[in-house]
């Protein structure tokens, strides 16, 4: 994922330290049940030690029993035999304890999987995730500019699972893994000291390279997610454009630059799979060497009659493994802390980024705005000095339309940004009913501006969900009615289930048009004083486009509106045009007025009226082109 | 399909499971699958024979292994054999050493096997798929395609280097363990036995229970993703319209039902591996006692009873494994079947054995280098349907001289792309001709058609990388002076050069780092640049700015001239200039001329033409 530095976010980066520091606190906060889990399994671990025990004292007690030469076991906890007892009863009471531990062992097991669970998953994710939206969705536009789409995805999905992993999975087991350690080793020891660091001998040595090992291949692994993405995004990029690479006949050419990607990923794994089979016989190896120790050395222990063969011996084989599982865990411990470390970051970087554009505490509420807007000396920059909008004056009184004519980057959009508050301007002030913008409480003022966009977004969810979209609580008549204003109500009684039907993924079951014309019932339904349109028929075939007018005419009425366009018919509807280059307002006036004057106007004007003027003075004789 | 609704005050939002997902999980081995699975192993066949060897010889190691250092604790050192004792070990030692060794070779050979396998079948997909007609694409989804060659060959790669190879070898470790065992004590190891099945059955249970529990959790998952993808993409929509609270709380339901599926995860899971355990500390109980009993009464020997010990651990360590492999063959099957129904699938259409190439009469002599020859095109009686039944062209007949410019005109789906898409051959006529030259188009072979067609649309997709590479799309061997030469044609070298890296610059993903008309710009000197003798624009100014647009218009006469070249557009300047505009209405020819001769007639075209401008005449005088 790109690391692209977040501009809108917390200023400073903290520490490893101070993220570490707050991630346990976050863990704290759940103290009460971390420690139950720790306990659980501290209980867990303890009885396993004495199922394993118990097996090894039946085998020492059926050897006594058959050659008294061997010496009677010790039972644990040093618990003594009624000496009547028969073999098969002794036996009986062995079997009958290793099962009811067993029990108990599973009953446990169950608890303890899933009070961790309810603590990750009830608990821990879903606080966080909630959190981590709730916090996104009133981050400013600046913070949505400068990060990616997948890069936010990823704060509330996997960098949260991050966060998660530090406390279930860094957290709790580092205090499982070295209290059971700890717990193993004491029993080992109080069996045989010797045989114990002859045993351990080979662990600092599988630890050492496991952690090289990881070092080593975990940049492969991430070269090799890199190679493997690449392949996959040719594969879409080809199907993409599957009408460029057919239309010029270059299939082949397309099939080799699979192949090349495709081939890449195979290159490049050789390398790893030759690691990986390297290192995973070493550490079995490893293992190995270790049940040699225990049996030569053991072995002679045993002879010598310092070490039961049972409860010493055998019972010493079965804790060896469960000792390597956990030293093997703490080899991965070091990448996850990694991990989660990084995700961490990211998260934390969501929830302390500042909230730009919020109300002032003591704003004033106008639940109802006149619409009279007003710019004075306007400046704006999204970042540093360069500004894309420079000292930009002009009014328009209630019930107005102004048009905003310029070519891309021009300052259009971010002009009509400033009004809802989507950003705040850096210079100058912003007026509405003679109030400052950032004096109005933000919901109100949000409330009272009808937003239609150049590509309108729908959501999957029905169409009179769409609709309702800014006042959930609509009655089916409202959004009728807005529907109606929008020139939509028709189309929308054509589908399956007229206001029933759900939308597909970012609206796809409708044409261009009709999804605009849904974004301008949503706009509607709010009956907002103010109306921005930016662009609203810039996607739209202009077969359609006439559909969009009888649709914004509706809409427009009575309010206040701002509209970008480019169309000479969308521009005459205005009651005036300003016209921006740069940032800066170049041309302002009514059509007529900006006919008259030399300009960029005009010379947009002229483009389009070639033709209209052909309408008046047809025949219009058949030039070949005629190039300025 | 599943619905999930959750209740927003008075409105229902139903988020719809993806199609993908209504695949099926698991498929039964089918002996041709895997046939043909192990024959994508040809470049490795060697290497395949040696590791199933490989497997093989594992499979008698390690029990071999358990068995020797069983016996060195129950028969050297419960015997006290202390001067047996070191070779003993070192045996031990050198077996251990045999066995990690050879596990080196098992484990790469196997890793290498299954990315070849792997590599080539994505090499098939993606042939299969560029042989496919356009049809195709516009029915099957790119997610769609995108997870056969991820999800599904993974499954297949877990099929091959881990199944197959791990089952081999577990499978064969108790057998032989199995034997081993009942050569110690047949009575014994029969009640050994008894337990396989119930510790099977046991996990198979929970096995197919986890997985579907698993789905569920996924799709729940992708429920909070798409819906988070929805909130992040519209942002602006929500801010805007104050949804923030009511979308956080959505938000929340989706999670709380996330986490649901999780915890029931957890609980069928917390449930089988305690289970697990527990089975086998049944069998150590049931070992102690019947075990213990039989050689308190002389019927078996120690020795025996401890070797069983160590024996049975290792008898039962595959159970659990198997069943988890057995589960991933099922999920391969299902892999497989859907990767193999996709290489097998039949092209709609294909060009006849009997196709020709096009000749280029602009390159094969006939005219000069620079002779403009455009192609000529005639379309006779055409008719054409993407679905059929629903005809949405009826009857076009059309004669374009070469050089010609054709302009086709109409409403959203009056058939205009379609005429376009006949005309490339991404679509076969339903009845009636497309004549190229004189050849009927279902003769000639689409690659040889393709080159000689520049191609431009409303979505001007680039590829990832830089301009230059994108522009040389349509002709691989162009020079970097080509190139240049094909932009200075159109006019617009410099606009490209002023690029921050000029011809180098990277376009970015999906071309986000040049703006519309630059981008455009680069589509139009791609078709330039395969000097094309016919051309074809669909919609190839209408997502440009006004001011853009003028620059364009210049370039797209410099790319129309001497070329025969059909455009499907809205804007008045490019009607304006072809030779012939067709009005379509819902899929026939309903006025053709030119546009004054159009204008005057006052029908259709007239109409449309009032929509586009909207300029009263008392307007239009202003000099």
């Amino acid at each position: 994922m790109p690391d692209e530095p977040p501009p809108a976010t917390a200023a400073t980066v903290p520490t490893t330290g101070q993220l570490v520091r707050r991630l346990l606190g976050l863990a704290w906060s759940y103290r009460l049940h971390c420690i139950g889990i720790i306990l659980i399994q501290l209980v867990l671990l303890t009885m396993g030690i004495f199922g394993l025990s118990f097996i090894g004292v039946g085998i020492d007690y059926i050897r006594h029993v058959l050659t008294p030469s061997v010496e009677a076991p010790v039972m644990p906890l040093g618990y003594a035999l009624p000496l009547h007892w028969e073999p098969m009863q002794v036996l009986l009471l062995l079997a009958g304890t290793i099962l009811a531990l067993a029990m108990i062992r599973a009953v446990l097991n169950y608890v303890y999987a899933i009070s961790i669970n309810v603590l990750v998953h009830k608990k821990l994710v879903l606080d966080m995730r909630g959190k981590v939206y709730d916090k996104l969705q009133r981050l400013s536009f600046r913070f949505y500019d400068a990060n990616t789409t997948g890069s936010i995805i990823q704060r509330v999905t996997s960098d949260v699972g991050a966060v998660r992993s530090f406390v279930d999975q860094v957290l709790i087991q580092t205090v499982i893994m070295v209290i059971s350690l700890s717990v193993y080793l004491v029993y080992m020891v109080s069996l045989s000291p010797g045989l114990t660091i002859a045993c351990l001998a080979t662990t600092p040595l599988l630890w050492i390279i496991s952690t090289v090992f990881s070092r080593i291949i975990q940049p492969e692994y991430a070269k090799n997610r890199i190679l493997a993405d690449q392949m996959v995004q040719t594969l879409a990029e080809n199907v993409q454009g599957i009408a460029v690479t057919k239309g010029s006949g270059r299939e082949e050419e397309a099939q080799a630059r699979f192949d090349v990607a495709n081939n890449a990923v195979l290159d490049q794994q050789h390398s790893i799979f030759h690691k990986v089979s390297l290192f995973n016989p070493t550490v079995s190896f490893l293992t190995r060497v270790n049940m040699v120790v225990l049996l030569s050395y053991g072995g002679v222990l045993v002879i010598r009659g310092e070490l039961a063969l049972g409860a010493g011996l055998v019972v010493f084989a079965g804790l060896l493994e469960q000792f390597s599982g956990q030293v093997n865990n703490v080899a991965n411990l070091a990448n996850t802390v990694q991990q989660s470390l990084i995700g961490a970051r990211r998260v934390f970087e969501i929830l302390d980024a500042p909230i730009e554009v919020k109300s002032d505490p003591e704003a004033v509420r106008r639940p109802k705005l006149k619409g009279h807007v007003r710019f004075d000396n306007v400046s704006f920059a999204y970042t540093g000095i360069e500004q894309v909008l420079k000292e930009v004056n002009f009014e328009v009184k209630p019930g107005e339309c102004v048009a905003i004519l310029g070519a891309t980057g021009a300052g259009k959009s971010v002009l009509m940004s400033l009004i809802p508050r989507f950003y705040d301007a850096t210079e100058g002030s912003l007026l509405i009913d003679s109030i400052d913008v950032r004096r109005i409480h933000l919901d109100d003022l949000r409330r009272n501006i009808g937003l239609v966009f150049q590509e309108s977004f729908l959501f999957s969810n029905s169409v009179a969900a769409n609709i309702a979209f800014g006042h959930p609580e609509a009655t089916l008549e409202q959004v009728t009615k807005a529907a109606k204003i929008a020139s939509a109500h028709d189309f929308i009684m054509d589908l399956p289930k007229d206001y029933d039907t759900i939308l597909g993924e970012s609206g796809n079951t409708l044409s261009g048009g009709q999804r605009q014309r849904l974004a301008i019932a949503r706009a509607v339904l709010l009956e907002p004083s103010i109306l921005l349109l930016d662009d609203p028929t810039a996607a739209i075939d202009s077969e359609t486009e006439e559909d969009i007018f009888s649709a914004l005419d509706g809409a427009m009425e009575g309010r206040s509106t701002f509209i970008v366009a480019h169309r000479l018919s969308t521009l005459r509807r205005a009651d005036y045009v300003i016209v921006m280059d740069g940032g800066r307002i170049v041309q302002k006036g009514t059509h007529d007025e900006l006919m008259s004057q030399h300009g960029p106007y005009k010379r947009v004007a002229n483009l389009q009226l070639v033709d209209g003027r052909e309408l008046s003075q047809s025949p219009f004789p058949q030039t070949e082109k005629e190039d300025a | 399909m599943k619905e999930t609704a959750v209740k927003d005050k008075n409105i229902t939002v139903v988020e719809k499971t993806r199609e993908e997902q209504a695949e099926a999980q698991f498929r039964p081995l089918q002996w041709g699958l895997i046939r043909r699975l192990f024959s994508y192993t040809g470049p490795v066949k060697t290497k395949l024979r040696v590791l199933i060897g490989l497997a093989l010889l594992r499979a008698m190691l390690l029990p071999a292994l358990i068995f020797l250092s069983s016996r060195i604790i129950s028969g050297t050192i419960a015997n006290g054999e202390i001067e047996a004792l070191p070779l003993a070990v070192l045996g031990f030692a050198l077996l251990a050493l045999f066995t990690e060794g050879m596990m080196h070779w098992r484990q790469k050979f196997a890793l290498e096997i299954g990315e070849v396998v792997v590599n080539r079948l994505r090499h098939d997909i993606f042939a299969k798929m560029l042989a496919q007609p356009m049809s195709f694409f516009h029915r099957v989804k790119l997610g769609r395609i995108i997870s056969r060659v991820t999800s599904d060959v993974e499954t297949l790669r877990v099929g091959i280097q881990n199944v197959f190879f791990v089952s081999l070898v577990q499978g064969g470790q108790m057998v032989v363990t199995a034997v081993v065992m009942a050569l110690l004590d047949l009575k014994l190891f029969l009640v050994v036995l008894a337990m396989a099945p119930v510790l099977y059955m046991i996990n198979r249970h929970f096995r197919v229970k986890l997985s579907k529990l698993t789905r569920a959790t996924q799709e729940s998952f992708s429920r909070v993703t798409a819906t988070l993808a929805e909130s992040v993409t519209g942002i602006r929509v929500t801010q805007g319209f104050v949804r923030q609270e009511t979308n956080a709380g959505f938000f929340r339901n989706l999670l709380s039902d996330h986490s649901r599926y999780n915890l029931a995860l957890a609980r069928t899971s917390g449930v089988l591996t305690p289970l697990l355990e527990l089975n086998s500390q049944f069998f150590v109980a049931i070992l102690l006692l019947f075990g213990g009993w039989r050689t308190l009464h002389g019927d078996m020997s120690m020795q025996s009873l401890i070797q069983f010990f160590f024996l049975s651990n290792f008898f039962f360590a595959p159970v659990a494994t198997l069943g988890n492999q057995y589960n991933a063959a099922l999920m391969s099957m299902a892999g497989a079947e859907r990767v193999f129904n996709m290489i097998d699938a039949n092209p709609d259409w294909e060009d006849k054995a009997t196709a020709i190439d096009l000749p280029n009469l602009r390159r094969t002599g006939g005219a000069s280098e620079d002779a403009e020859v455009g192609a000529r095109v005639e379309l006779r009686n055409l008719s054409f349907g993407y679905v059929p039944g629903k005809k949405i062209l009826h009857d076009v007949n059309l004669v374009v001289e070469p050089g010609q410019a054709i302009a086709l005109v109409g409403h959203t789906g009056s058939g205009k792309s379609s005429i376009i898409n006949l005309i490339s051959k991404f679509y076969l006529p339903t009845d009636g001709e497309v004549l190229i030259d004189g050849h009927e188009i279902r003769d000639i072979r689409s690659l040889s058609l393709h080159r000689q067609l520049g191609m431009v649309q409303q979505q001007n997709f680039l590829f990832a990388g830089t301009v230059f590479d994108n522009i040389r799309m349509s002709k691989p061997d162009a020079t970097e002076d080509e190139v240049r030469e094909a932009a200075r044609q159109l006019d617009c070298l410099d606009i490209l050069e002023d690029l921050p890296k000029g011809l180098s610059t990277d376009v970015g993903e999906k071309g986000a780092a040049l703006s519309v008309g630059q981008r455009q710009l680069v589509c139009f000197t791609r078709a330039l640049l395969a000097d094309p003798r016919i051309v074809i624009l669909d919609e190839a100014t209408s997502s440009i700015d006004a001011l853009t647009e003028a620059l364009l218009q210049k370039a797209l006469r410099v790319l129309l001239k001497g070329r025969t070249s059909f455009s499907v557009a809205h804007r008045l300047s490019t009607i304006r200039d072809a030779d012939q505009v067709l009005v379509l209405d819902q899929g026939r020819v309903v006025e053709r001329g030119i546009h004054d001769e159009l204008l005057a007639l006052g029908g259709q075209y007239a109409e449309l033409y009032q929509q586009f401008t909207q300029v009263d005449e008392d307007q239009g005088e202003k000099p």
